[in-house]
């Protein structure tokens, strides 16, 4: 139990880490996916079924779509002033 | 200020915070030690008190139920912000046409992932509604089974296409929604307050533990809850991807109006 | 220890991603890993080994388990923090409608003329 939990969360502070790293914010949304997955996955080791259910489906499908509309958005109105 | 510098001062005040933090660090309790006496009493005396077995729902609509107003109110107002944002300097026609980008191909939809979507949204939006339900036996509850049943909504959008899911879903609906759920909970704490109780006391009758009903006010908040976190993320949902239209006019966002 | 040093970790480098961002919507997914430090701080806390999920279903009440009100803290949270990354994407279309660019280190105060 012990090393499920320290593995989990140095995989969180990896995803954490790749979501500071890509400048891209296309390419952040996959980042901030991957850790909502994984941070949802955390919250289960750590005994809380029911944050984990809220966190993954707000961190891995409506917050996702928020950002990839925004970026839709911001594309499609950059042609007009 | 340069980005260099903005660093510099960001080192510096790493160095300056970190002994602190390596203290603190150091102080907190033993991870996985017992630390909390409330817990231990909440785990042991809200299942005969209030007839709930997930504890958490009976924390968050029950015990400290007040703390969970204001959460609600804050997803309320957060909702309307981002809505009077975007709606203030796009107007409120619906826009018809997609917003189409140069040197991007678009695609058909394909027969099987509306299908797909048909089939999977349904499911969904029936998982959603029993993770609402069951909120008070189970894991599960009202911020849970609202964000699945929006996401619901969303796989509709990803099936159907724009113009068709706007047929569909109606903004005043979601709107609906989002306000009867705030104001059931306001009420539930108005109604013992107007009677002499404190407020969010649990007056409804109580049912049996791990039963379908149980808990009284917390299984009302539940689903007053559920409702209007599907509303709002619907109407935000709504408003991002109707930022997507190509807009009907060319005119300069107009500072002085908005 | 571990959580703690996550937690610290993971606000450490939400942080370093805020002042350093060119893009406010990069800026905007930087605060969320602040944020998500918070959640692992509060959770970490409330966590006992040997204890199962506060839901007395299957087990009778008074088997082991962690702390509830933590998670309802953090349960109500994150949705709460999803609704306010829609407000601060929302603020970035319109700073970039009117001003067209994102980048933050561009950005001046709002003048009367601009």
């Amino acid at each position: 139990m012990k090393p499920l939990v320290i593995t989990v969360l140095l995989l969180t502070a990896l995803t954490g880490l790749l979501v500071v790293l890509s400048r891209d914010p296309a390419r952040q949304v996959f980042a901030l996916a991957a850790n909502g997955l994984m941070l949802g996955v955390l919250f289960f080791v750590l005994q809380a079924p029911d944050v984990a259910y809220s966190e993954i489906a707000v961190g891995t499908a409506v917050t996702p779509l928020l950002y990839l509309a925004t970026l839709a958005a911001l594309r499609i109105n950059k042609k007009h002033p | 200020m340069n980005p260099g510098a903005r660093l510099v001062i960001f080192l510096c005040a790493l160095v300056i915070t970190a002994p602190a933090a390596w203290r603190v660090m150091h102080s907190m309790p033993t991870f996985g030690a017992a630390t909390s006496g409330y817990a231990d009493t909440v785990n042991t005396l809200a299942p005969p008190l209030r007839h709930v077995s997930n504890m958490v729902a009976a924390v968050n609509f029950d015990i400290r139920g007040f703390d969970t107003l204001g959460e609600e109110t804050m997803l309320l107002c957060a909702v309307v912000g981002a809505v009077m944002l975007l709606r203030g300097s796009r107007g409120e026609q619906e826009g018809d046409e997609a917003g189409l980008l140069a040197g991007r191909a678009d695609i058909a939809r394909s027969d099987a992932t509306t299908l797909a979507c048909r089939v999977g949204s349904t499911a969904l939006l029936l998982f959603g509604t029993y993770v609402v339900l069951h909120g008070t036996v189970t894991p599960g509850g009202g911020f849970q089974g609202g964000v699945i049943a929006s996401s619901a909504l969303l796989l509709l959008y990803l099936g159907e296409g724009y113009r068709c899911w706007r047929d569909l879903i109606h903004s005043t609906v979601l709107a609906a929604l989002e306000g009867i759920g705030a104001l059931v909970f306001v009420a539930a704490a108005a109604w013992p307050l107007a009677q002499g109780h404190p407020a969010l006391d649990n007056l409804l009758p109580l049912g049996k533990l791990k039963d379908l009903y149980s808990g009284g006010v917390i299984f009302l908040l539940n689903g007053a809850v559920g409702l209007a976190v599907t509303g709002s993320f619907g109407q935000l949902i709504l408003e991002f991807l109707e930022e997507t239209r190509s807009p009907e006019d060319e005119s300069e966002p107009n500072e002085a109006d908005t | 220890m571990a959580p703690w040093l996550v937690t610290i970790w993971l606000f450490g480098i939400g942080l370093y991603g805020i002042i350093s961002s060119r893009n406010t919507v990069h800026l905007v997914g930087c605060l969320s890993v602040c944020q998500s430090g918070s959640y692992v701080l509060l959770l970490g806390i409330g966590f006992k080994w040997q204890a199962g999920p506060p839901i007395f279903y299957d087990h009778p009440p008074g088997t082991p388990a962690v702390d509830p009100v933590m998670q309802a803290l953090v349960l109500t949270d994150i949705v709460v923090g999803a609704a306010v990354t829609a407000l601060l994407l929302a603020i970035a279309i319109q700073v970039h409608k009117r001003r067209g660019t994102l980048d933050p280190q561009h950005l001046r105060p709002l003048r009367p003329d601009a």
